[in-house]
């Protein structure tokens, strides 16, 4: 019915969707968690793809470096992401929150954190060594559906990285601290008014997108490598997905994650690995000139 | 800051620097230091120019300064090009660019402005390592080799010859200095603290932040691009590895420590900062670890750099929430 | 003079306030006895929203004596004074604009002491305001200007709070609006609430207060009951427009 030719090239195609899907998925996680940091405190973090790097470090120490067993990932997951919250939630008070006073300080937040970023991406090279590092695969084994092959790998990345999403949404939307981040995140004075601990929160946020991108972090590093120089790299793809989708708006950044992690994947197979920056900056500038609010974000 | 004032930091400065070859002038590794501080002087005040002066939160000087660096020396080396009009052309170059790059930006708000110039930075370095870089001359992965040294009058300025090529740097540095002085202190210096202040009211006395703000774009790309592509000629070499995010953090460490928006700050902490790394030297690996943790201290704790230690007058501020 | 003690649920003493180098209340004395209806007059920008502000801790910059239910609150976290019953309703609203109607009034009982009466609450507000139970699912945004200001009201009530600080809540209302919204609050009065309200220039607020203070250029220009403010020329003549 078809030649060897297009099979085999149908093959490649659906390698190339789960590719996009599975990459998708994880800048999803990722944008979700910079877009809900962005819409909420107003802060932008230079040193997130290094708190990507961190969570993969922190489950390589764990599983390498002191032999942790316990319920395979689950364990690791169990003592990886409150430690990556406690991080990101002290982060925010003694470094951030001072300078919420000051003028102009959403530019000085962009320099601190960029600042962290040269600090941890440094650190991990002294500390770990420029080698990359791999964690083992959270499942192994291939799923056969007739002569289609999908890696559980693959599958468990998409499906964990959406369960992260779709527990957070039901946070924000079903439990009082969740009802309360969207608040701040609506009017911050108002939030104030009510009595909700607008400091409080705005910590609390940008600890839940630590362990977000922490989260991603583990769930990549076992399929590719944990890479320390890689930060700027992963920061800046998930900065280009969240301006995409419009920053603040959850629902843009979950469509632009996809279109994006399936428009690298395309690129990457057509042209080469390396002409997907390129083709995502591309692809980011046409949208900011048509909507400089991105997807959708909100005007103004 | 007044204009006296700043004509006097720059000059005192300058003034120091000038002298400085007479007790070191024999000794070629300080010699490099000194012309490396007045290369980056003119970087990190332009990108300071761009950031605390005129509220643009670029993050593409680097790249503009490598564009330069990059576009002469192809210039020097495929076309034959003299150096001397390399490097006007390369600024020519890079200011077309700063403004092709602040066309789109200027419509954006502060982190998108930040995204797509940080973008324009991270791009460049798989297209010049790439195919469409080894096209244009780019020398992919090993970079640019063999650019020639501008001569002139019987001299060739390289570090063959240093002193020489100090004073020529100098020259550069300071004529640079001296435009942004000028430029801050003009009718646009006025129009901008007028938009800062007031963006509505500026607006609606007939000054065009889109118009000023595009006007800076392509005085600082211009200015970096012309740095740079003199910073290529006087090394010889140009790498890519020059947009890695080190000597991206040193510039930022540079404009921290000289006060954020406080000109010509940024040519002090230049000095300093470029002295004080080499003395960070014998740290090896800690030296990019300390400098994290330098920016992270200093955007803390010296909320107006070194400028702000001398502004007596300058009473605290109260904000209110 | 009152037959029997009544305690004052807020005493403020030597208050100043500033926002960055204006100075904005200039040695501002108030006090407010449980159950009265207290009402600030005074021209716009003149200090008596700061004056609410200050009270509630939504300003940074303020020194003097606050005392609630004789307890000092001076520089207190919003959070904690809204906790203990005090809270502010503000003149523009403040209401979380993509959120129902009914999850703005589920917000207002945030503070710890307001979530065990978050339901009885609820009901009393629906009582108070029987057009926002047909409104509960609608979003704050989509709105009208009376029924957003009646959701402020109610939200603010939501809190649980002994003591209600009002800011200009008939602002830009058209009088049927205003009329409602101040029967309301003598209603809220009646059942046991203490009312500290800010307004301009309205006649028809002499009704409902017990006490009148006028605020001029960040100071008490004038304190009194309402048949004093009433026998002021002075006051007649600027503030009540008689």
């Amino acid at each position: 019915m078809f030649s060897e030719d297009t099979i085999l090239l149908l093959y490649e195609i659906t390698d190339v969707i789960i590719a996009g899907l599975s990459m998708g998925s994880v800048y999803a996680l990722m944008a979700v968690g910079m877009t809900l940091v962005y819409g909420v405190t107003k802060a932008f973090n230079f040193a997130y793809g290094d708190f990507f790097n961190m969570g993969g470090y922190f489950a390589w120490i764990l599983i390498f470096g002191l032999g942790f067993q316990f319920m395979g990932y689950l364990g690791v997951l169990i003592i990886v992401m409150p430690l990556m919250f406690a991080v990101g939630y002290a982060l925010e008070k003694l470094m951030i929150a001072p300078l919420r006073k000051r003028e102009d300080w959403e530019n000085k937040v962009m320099m601190l954190t960029l600042g962290l970023a040269l600090f941890l991406t440094s650190l991990y090279t002294v500390v770990f060594g420029v080698r990359m590092k791999s964690l083992p695969p959270i499942w192994e084994g291939t799923l056969e559906i007739g002569q289609l092959v999908f890696a559980y790998q693959d599958i468990m990345i998409f499906v964990l990285s959406l369960g992260g999403i779709g527990l957070l949404g039901w946070m924000l939307n079903n439990t009082r601290i969740g009802m309360a981040v969207q608040a701040v995140a609506q009017n911050p004075v108002g939030a104030k008014i009510v009595g909700i601990p607008k400091e409080r929160i705005f910590a609390s946020t940008f600890a839940i997108s630590t362990v977000m991108v922490g989260f991603g972090g583990i769930l990549l590093s076992q399929k590719y490598f944990i890479n320390p120089m890689s930060g700027g790299t992963i920061m800046i793809k998930a900065w280009v997905v969240t301006a995409f989708g419009g920053m603040g708006s959850i629902r843009g950044g979950l469509y632009a994650a996809f279109i994006i992690g399936m428009m690298e994947a395309l690129v990457g197979w057509v042209f080469g690995l390396s002409y997907g920056i390129i083709a995502l900056f591309i692809l980011l500038i046409a949208t900011l000139v048509f909507r400089p609010q991105g997807l959708m974000g909100k005007g103004g | 800051m007044r204009f006296k004032h700043m004509a006097i930091i720059i000059g005192a400065a300058y003034g120091v620097m000038a002298i400085l070859p007479l007790f070191v002038g024999d000794i070629k590794f300080v010699m490099n230091i000194l012309i490396m501080c007045l290369i980056w002087a003119v970087v990190a005040s332009c990108w300071d120019v761009m950031m605390g002066f005129a509220g643009i939160f670029s993050f593409g000087q680097v790249a503009f300064f490598v564009m330069g660096a990059y576009c002469s020396g192809i210039l020097a080396i495929e076309y034959h090009v003299t150096p001397v009009l390399a490097i006007l052309i390369a600024g020519l170059f890079t200011g077309g660019m700063g403004v092709l790059v602040g066309l789109p930006c200027l419509k954006l708000a502060g982190p998108y402005v930040a995204l797509v110039t940080f973008g324009v930075h991270m791009a460049l370095q798989p297209t010049l390592r790439g195919e469409i870089g080894i096209a244009l001359g780019s020398g992919g992965s090993v970079g640019l080799l063999t650019i020639p040294p501008i001569s002139m009058f019987g001299y060739t300025f390289s570090s063959a010859n240093m002193v020489p090529t100090f004073y020529l740097t100098l020259l550069v540095s300071l004529a640079c200095a001296l435009t942004i002085m000028l430029v801050i202190k003009s009718y646009w210096g006025t129009a901008f603290l007028a938009l800062k202040d007031s963006h509505d009211f500026a607006m609606s006395l007939g000054i065009s932040a889109f118009k000023y703000k595009l006007m800076v774009f392509a005085l600082t790309s211009f200015l970096t691009g012309i740095i740079g592509a003199y910073y290529g000629h006087f090394y010889g070499v140009v790498s890519f590895r020059l947009l890695d995010l080190d000597l991206f953090s040193i510039l930022m460490v540079m404009m921290l420590v000289g006060g954020l928006g406080h000109f010509p700050g940024a040519i002090i902490g230049a000095f300093l900062v470029v002295a004080g790394s080499e003395f960070m030297a014998p740290l090896g690996a800690y030296r990019a670890v300390t400098m994290g943790a330098l920016v992270v201290v200093l955007v803390l704790a010296l909320p107006n750099g070194i400028m702000g230690l001398f502004m007596k007058n300058n009473a605290k501020k109260i904000y209110g929430s | 003079m009152p037959v029997i003690w009544v305690m004052t649920m807020l005493s403020v003493r030597n208050l100043n306030a500033y926002y960055g180098e204006s100075h904005v209340l200039r040695d501002v004395a108030v006090s407010v006895k449980q159950g009265e209806v207290v009402v600030m007059l005074g021209p716009n920008g003149h200090g008596k929203s700061t004056l609410l502000k200050s009270i509630c801790g939504l300003v940074d910059q303020i020194t003097g004596r606050i005392n609630y239910k004789e307890e000092p609150i001076t520089g207190m976290a919003t959070e904690n004074i809204v906790n203990l019953g005090l809270i502010y309703i503000a003149e523009n609203r403040e209401l979380f604009p993509h959120m129902t109607v009914l999850e703005n009034l589920k917000l207002g009982a945030y503070a710890k002491n307001a979530r065990p009466h978050e339901k009885g609450n609820l009901e009393w507000v629906f009582d108070l305001f029987p057009r926002l139970v047909e409104r509960r699912k609608q979003l704050a945004s989509t709105m009208s200007g009376g029924e957003a200001r009646m959701l402020a009201v109610a939200r603010g009530l939501m809190s649980n709070a002994d003591f209600l600080c009002i800011d200009e809540p008939s602002l830009g209302l058209q009088p049927s609006l205003r009329h409602e919204i101040f029967s309301i609050i003598k209603q809220i009065s009646k059942e046991g609430k203490t009312v500290l309200l800010v307004e301009q220039n309205i006649p028809q607020i002499t009704e409902l207060a017990d006490r009148i203070y006028v605020m001029e250029e960040g100071q008490i220009s004038f304190e009194g009951d309402k048949d004093e403010a009433l026998g002021n020329e002075h006051l007649r003549e600027i503030f009540l427009g008689m």
